[in-house]
């Protein structure tokens, strides 16, 4: 198992918003959580990154407790986070944004290697390796948190809301490039607004309901429940 | 080819950054031809050091989210570092006038501010900043900035009560006949300090263009969350950055040593005169902050030689306002919104 929730309560200040979420992950799986706004879907990812210190339960990774750990130090376990904000370096370049992804390598040649490998997923990024960041457009910046998180050769890429504030067009293009990762055979947990594309691409999903797991199961099997397809599906 | 340069370099002297600049050198040349050379040397020296404070409070604005009032105390501190270090040397070398110790004396103390300075600043984030930052939960801005007040007025009195409130000057650093370039003559001090200053700005800039350290600084100050999810230890930096800036400032003081004699408030001057750089050029923008400098020096120094003495703070601080009503991001403040403008 590479990733291991158990039992995760966390929230911001005296609000507890995660109540005894359990959830796991096997390597090379896709694994989606869904749920509806304000659930603690991104308050999960935050915790399993370690921007939020969960206030009781343990995060396992790779055997390995990283319950409490910092961010920074969670990163170079080998787990990556693309946030819903993208958080980029608006005044960097493209080039020097996913050099920066690369932050936890130290060797260059492996650092060229893995530009080139994203510059290879995300051709429109070597296009544009000298424009700054904050100039790009939507689209582009999505590609480019993606590629970033996918520099430092994660096993665990944690996906946060990929298709927020995106033209369809677009969206489509980046769970193309999700589904491209996948084949890759990277480890991918997404959470997403978007049910019917998310259940559709992944293999598991849980749902997220009030800081606790409603439902788990296969994806497919998720999609032909009954509650989901009426409370997520409209149908 | 050519073509493409030529263009783009019109539209760079159109823009406010370009026309700032060509404007300054203009009126810096125009000056000098009409009232002595001296006018552009005092420039050169007052805006290279200026550089060096400004630098550091870019640094500390841009990255920690400081604004800090108390950096023209580590001024001070560098410039009593330099002078209770060169004054033992400068002993020394009255008895041995052949000693090697005469050309690298002065040398000496400003490594010596310069670190005494970087010290001072780790000892500051571990016991003021560091504290704050655990404690604080919002209004960080206001909390450090009354804080930085705090510690300026602590840092002057503890001076005063410790080594008194008299100046402590020296005559110079290196003796000897002044250099003269075409008939200009230049005390030997004041181009040292200029080459000191440019020095230190060239290799603090590709420290922080090129090495990875110095992208990890400039990452934490667009975006600390983006920073922390990359793998970069924020703690680390921001000791870092603190040092730096305070070496940066205490350098400056060190190897003014000659014009600024170190009394308690010698630092307030320098830290007016890096405010008005800072917030002309643009908040956290490193590379504005050093032209920002000159811009200012320029002021500072054609008011001085044309208005009087009395009104080398109004001119320039009035020009600043006026620019800003034009442009409230600065001259060089960037058209991509930065952390700070949030």
């Amino acid at each position: 198992m590479l990733l291991e929730v158990k039992n995760l309560d966390a929230g911001y200040g005296y609000l507890q918003i995660l109540r005894s979420v359990s959830l796991n992950i096997d390597k090379g799986e896709y694994v989606c959580i869904i749920g509806p706004n304000g659930a603690g879907k991104s308050t999960t990812m935050k915790s399993i990154i370690g921007l939020i210190a969960p206030m009781g339960g343990t995060v396992v990774f790779n055997g390995e407790d990283i319950t409490g750990m910092s961010a920074s130090q969670i990163t170079t376990k080998g787990i990556s986070f693309v946030s819903e904000e993208m958080n980029l370096f608006v005044n960097m370049s493209v080039q020097e944004n996913l050099y920066m992804g690369a932050y936890t390598i130290k060797d260059k040649k492996i650092q060229k290697n893995r530009l080139d490998f994203v510059f290879s997923l995300f051709p429109r990024l070597a296009e544009r390796k000298a424009q700054l960041a904050g100039t790009m457009s939507g689209g582009e910046r999505k590609m480019l948190a993606i590629g970033r998180g996918m520099m430092s050769d994660p096993k665990l890429l944690l996906v946060d809301e990929p298709s927020f504030g995106l033209a369809p067009q677009l969206v489509a293009n980046v769970f193309e490039s999700l589904d491209v990762l996948k084949s890759q055979g990277v480890t991918i947990l997404l959470v997403e607004q978007n049910v019917t594309k998310t259940l559709a691409v992944t293999d598991r999903g849980y749902i997220l309901e009030n800081g606790k797991i409603g439902l788990k199961g296969k994806s497919r099997d998720l999609a032909d429940n009954p509650h989901v397809r009426k409370v997520f599906l409209g149908v | 080819m050519s073509n493409n340069y030529g263009s783009k370099f019109l539209s760079w002297i159109k823009s406010a950054a370009g026309l700032s600049i060509v404007v300054t050198i203009v009126v810096a040349v125009v000056a000098s031809i009409a009232s002595g050379p001296y006018l552009l040397v005092n420039t050169v020296v007052t805006g290279g050091m200026l550089a060096l404070v400004a630098t550091g409070l870019t640094l500390m604005l841009g990255v920690l989210n400081i604004p800090m009032f108390a950096h023209g105390e580590f001024f001070m501190i560098g410039s009593l570092a330099a002078f209770y270090v060169f004054t033992p040397i400068s002993n020394y070398t009255n008895e041995n006038p052949d000693s090697i110790i005469v050309v690298f004396g002065p040398l000496i103390a400003m490594a010596a501010s310069t670190i005494i300075g970087a010290i001072s600043g780790i000892i500051a984030e571990k016991l003021v900043f560091g504290p704050l930052r655990r404690r604080s939960t919002d209004d960080w801005v206001m909390n450090s900035f009354l804080l930085t007040v705090g510690l300026s007025v602590l840092l002057i009195n503890l001076h005063q009560l410790v080594f008194g409130a008299d100046f402590k000057g020296i005559v110079g650093y290196w003796s000897g006949m002044p250099i003269s370039i075409y008939d200009v003559f230049i005390s030997r001090d004041r181009v040292m300090a200029f080459m000191i200053a440019a020095v230190i700005v060239v290799l603090f800039w590709f420290f922080m263009t090129y090495t990875r350290t110095g992208m990890a600084i400039r990452a934490v100050s667009q975006d600390i969350t983006g920073a922390q999810i990359v793998g970069i230890d924020i703690e680390k930096i921001v000791l870092l950055t603190i040092s730096l800036a305070c070496a940066l400032s205490a350098v400056a003081g060190g190897s003014l040593l000659f014009m600024y004699p170190s009394y308690p408030t010698v630092g307030l001057e320098p830290l007016y005169m890096a405010w008005f750089v800072v917030i002309l050029s643009g908040l956290g923008n490193v590379l504005g902050a050093v032209a920002g400098a000159f811009i200012v020096a320029l002021l500072k120094v054609i008011t001085v030689e044309y208005i009087g003495a009395g009104w080398d703070f109004v001119i320039p601080s009035a020009l600043i306002m006026f620019i800003l009503i034009f442009k409230p991001s600065g001259i060089f403040g960037s058209d991509v919104r930065g952390a700070l403008d949030k």
